[in-house]
């Protein structure tokens, strides 16, 4: 069995963090997990994408092939469904609405588009979507820092194959630093999905 | 004691080094392999630097292997360009401890100037033997290997991981690490002095030939090395169509066959030289091979030689216009080359759902808060008025190439900006002519075009980043940040020294002080021959992290009623942190770092604040 995890945001939102975890909750559990990041120019604004990839047997492309992820993660409104040709109608998506201008759409050279158009395409992908305010819920909660774990949270609820308690234990162990923020944000993300 | 961790292929790189006894290494940093010389930081014994550049990297790894101690130079595609005339050398004269050289190839161009094969330099100019890992778990079993086979056949051995290879995480096996021989250098001029000298008792040919002979002669040893290597297999299947997949282009295949149904033939081929015998057994039932590498047809063609030379007819497909002859392959690159061969092929595919609108696309920026934005600001301004012409150079401040400033009107390779700026004055262009330079690219390359251009007074306005730092790349410290990459405080090479040595006017500025550049540049544009501008303040992501404060928080909001709509402040400045909403300028406050340079930015005072002031000032 496999399961394909795709994480699309902007830098500084942490989806190379939340891609740790969901790898070190595979390997806790007895599975084979292989992930790549792309960076670009993650700290000054870029994309940033990570495959997450998890088997119980061999996995040999660190990239998810099209149509066969099984999780889109949108951290940020727009970036997740630049992959959408990844997904499939079994796909399962929670979409983040929040959104991060472009240099162009502040300069209104480009239309940033509407949450209407959004959900719109987001709905093309598959009809398993969840669309929440992970961005908003953390910056009223004080720890906007901590949203990418809401994130991870909110899947937990929506895809069995990870197991709430076991990947909570993984949020704490990764970051001890930041373990009581990253589990306000843990425990509040899983209220997000009714 | 062997040990399962989940590692980035760069981290498994330097894990593999520590394991074999890795006593230097060195490298200059570059995506995909900045991370390697880091994660060498955990094992104190082993000597690891930032060098000035990739040759200088290349030729303090052999100093070290001339005393028989284990060495790795790591670098970017462009780098090991840069390296090419030492590498011509070390090619001739062998090694003596393991060197191994480490080349990260970015196909794609995800994050460099340009997408290239080094390959083709290392092998096919240089004629090294490669690895090219298919895994994580294989570029570290590639580097252990490499190292006694380095000392075996006195050859540098290349692992040319890809960024797929370099930024993926997966499990892999650890072993002990081992720590490094002792020095010790031994005398052999008959090797290390390359010079156009007669050697007695070969007939009169000089040097140069005689090692040229030597390594000629060691194709012959390597090439039996690679035919019994295991990184070169087969995989027996159906049918007369085989695949062949070359480092990542292998693992590609395997999961794309996952896929179609149909077991086909692969030969997986992980090495240059080729093993000939495997690759001939290979083919004997078949028609057609197609080959899937990253990123040049390095092995179609040498397949097409070897079935050329033995008389075998037989199909080969690949890099060179069967499959697309630039940027990434993927496991979709795979299955449509399969169902374009194999009619019966017919794996499903959904085509990808309607978006419905235009999806704006990301385009890189300074940070909000840093100083290159009010530097380039001011220079935009400044180069605007005089009609001047800005060349640019690699590093963050290149972002102001983009729009929406689009300064610079050049971006090529490390230190070709003031170069390129003399070529541009000597020309005749009566116009200024600027070059933007940042610090760590002027200690790599940069200083030597300086030298040129103040040989030849070229009439040039040099504006230098200083932010002490490689900011781009991660941060990593160069000869002028005072610390090495270990932190310890080292010598400070510094810039304004360097400029005074070549009697070259220099005028220190502060970034954010857009009046200060502004009226710097305009002195500067007066002054005989070249002239530097330096602007000097730390990079603000770097200070952030060590807790340092750069500014006074200065709270900016505009006054609606003063701002005019003229967009300077988004069409010319570009902080993120602004944007129009209904015609007027608004900041967006959750993003603003409070710097305040927006202050000076706005030509009717509409944004309103203290402005900047640095801080404890």
């Amino acid at each position: 069995m496999k399961h394909d995890v795709l994480i699309a945001g902007v830098g500084g939102q942490g989806t190379i963090f939340a891609s740790r975890i969901l790898s070190s909750y595979a390997m806790a559990i007895g599975f084979n997990a292989l992930s790549t990041d792309t960076v670009g120019a993650a700290q000054r604004g870029g994309s940033v994408t990570s495959h997450v990839r998890i088997s119980d047997g061999e996995i040999y492309s660190p990239l998810i092939p099209r149509n066969r992820a099984d999780v889109m993660l949108g951290f940020e409104s727009i970036e997740m469904l630049r992959h959408r040709k990844l997904a499939s109608k079994d796909t399962v998506y929670i979409l983040n609405m929040h959104k991060v201008p472009t240099t162009f759409t502040m300069m209104g050279i480009d239309k940033y588009p509407s949450d209407d158009e959004i959900i719109e395409a987001a709905r093309r992908i598959s009809d398993k979507g969840y669309v929440i305010r992970a961005t908003e819920t953390a910056e009223r909660l004080g720890i906007v820092q901590s949203a990418n774990v809401l994130m991870i949270s909110a899947l937990t609820k929506v895809d069995p194959f990870f197991s709430r308690d076991k990947v909570r234990k993984q949020v704490e162990a990764i970051a001890p630093k930041f373990a009581a923020a990253n589990l306000k944000a843990f425990d509040a993300g899983y209220e997000l999905i009714s | 004691m062997a040990e399962r961790r989940f590692l980035m292929g760069n981290e498994a790189i330097a894990r593999a080094g520590a394991e074999s006894g890795v006593g230097v290494v060195t490298g200059y940093p570059g995506t995909p392999i900045s991370e390697i010389p880091q994660s060498y930081l955990e094992y104190p014994w082993i000597h690891v630097e930032w060098s000035s550049n990739e040759k200088v990297a290349l030729e303090v790894a052999l100093g070290a292997s001339l005393c028989n101690v284990r060495s790795m130079p790591v670098m970017k595609h462009n780098g090991t360009n840069v390296t090419t005339d030492f590498l011509m050398h070390l090619n001739f004269t062998g090694v003596v401890g393991g060197l191994v050289l480490v080349s990260g190839d970015d196909p794609g161009g995800l994050s460099s100037q340009n997408e290239e094969d080094t390959r083709i330099l290392v092998h096919e100019y240089a004629e090294l033997p490669v690895f090219d890992p298919s895994s994580v778990a294989e570029v570290k079993d590639m580097i252990k290997d490499a190292y006694p086979l380095s000392e075996e056949t006195k050859l540098c051995f290349v692992v040319r991981p890809v960024i797929r290879i370099c930024h993926s995480r997966a499990i892999v096996e650890c072993e002990e690490v081992v720590k490094p021989r002792p020095a010790e250098f031994k005398d052999d001029r008959a090797r290390f002095i390359m010079s156009a000298v007669e050697v007695p008792g070969y007939g009169g040919i000089k040097r140069p030939q005689l090692r040229h002979r030597w390594l000629n002669e060691k194709q012959n040893e390597i090439r039996k090395i690679m035919e019994e290597s295991r990184y070169n297999s087969v995989e027996p299947g159906e049918g007369s169509i085989g695949l062949v997949g070359c480092g990542i282009g292998y693992a590609y295949i395997k999961e794309a066959l996952q896929y179609v149904g149909k077991r086909y033939p692969v030969l997986k081929l992980c090495t240059l030289p080729l093993p000939e015998s495997k690759v001939v057994s290979f083919v004997k039932n078949l028609d057609t091979v197609v080959v899937f590498e990253e990123l040049a047809p390095v092995i179609e063609r040498k397949l097409k030689e070897i079935f050329f030379d033995r008389g075998i007819g037989i199909k080969v497909l690949g890099r060179s216009g069967f499959l697309p002859s630039d940027g990434e392959l993927s496991p979709e690159v795979v299955l449509d080359a399969i169902k374009k061969l194999d009619p019966t092929v017919k794996a499903e595919e959904l085509g990808a759902p309607e978006l419905g609108f235009q999806a704006p696309g990301r385009m890189r920026t300074q940070c909000i808060g840093c100083g290159y934005r009010p530097m380039l600001h001011a220079l935009k301004l400044v180069s605007q008025k005089h009609k001047g012409i800005v060349t640019g150079d690699i590093g963050c401040h290149d972002a102001g190439s983009y729009p929406p400033m689009e300064l610079q009107s050049t971006i090529y390779c490390m230190g070709s900006s003031i170069p390129m700026a003399t070529g541009i004055a000597s020309a005749g262009a009566n116009r200024p002519v600027f070059s933007v330079i940042g610090d760590s690219t002027f200690y790599h390359n940069g200083i030597i075009g300086l030298i040129n251009a103040v040989y030849h007074r070229a009439k040039v306005v040099a504006l230098m980043c200083d932010n002490g730092t490689t900011a781009m790349t991660g941060f990593q410290p160069h000869a002028g940040s005072g610390v090495n990459i270990r932190g310890e405080t080292v010598p400070t090479v510094d810039v304004l020294a360097i400029c005074k040595a070549l009697d070259v006017p220099v005028r220190v500025v502060d970034p954010y002080d857009i009046k200060a550049v502004k009226n710097a540049l305009e002195e500067a544009i007066k002054d005989e021959g070249v002239s530097l501008v330096v602007s000097r303040r730390p990079c603000l992501l770097l200070s952030n992290r060590q807790g340092v404060e750069l500014f006074e928080p200065s709270p900016v909001e505009v006054n609606t009623d003063k701002c005019t709509g003229c967009k300077i402040c988004i069409n010319t400045f570009g902080c993120p942190a602004i944007s129009v909403i209904e015609g007027k300028a608004s900041i967006n406050q959750s993003a603003c770092v409070k710097c305040g340079v927006c202050v000076d930015v706005c030509p009717v005072g509409a944004i309103e604040g203290e402005g900047y002031k640095r801080a404890g000032e």
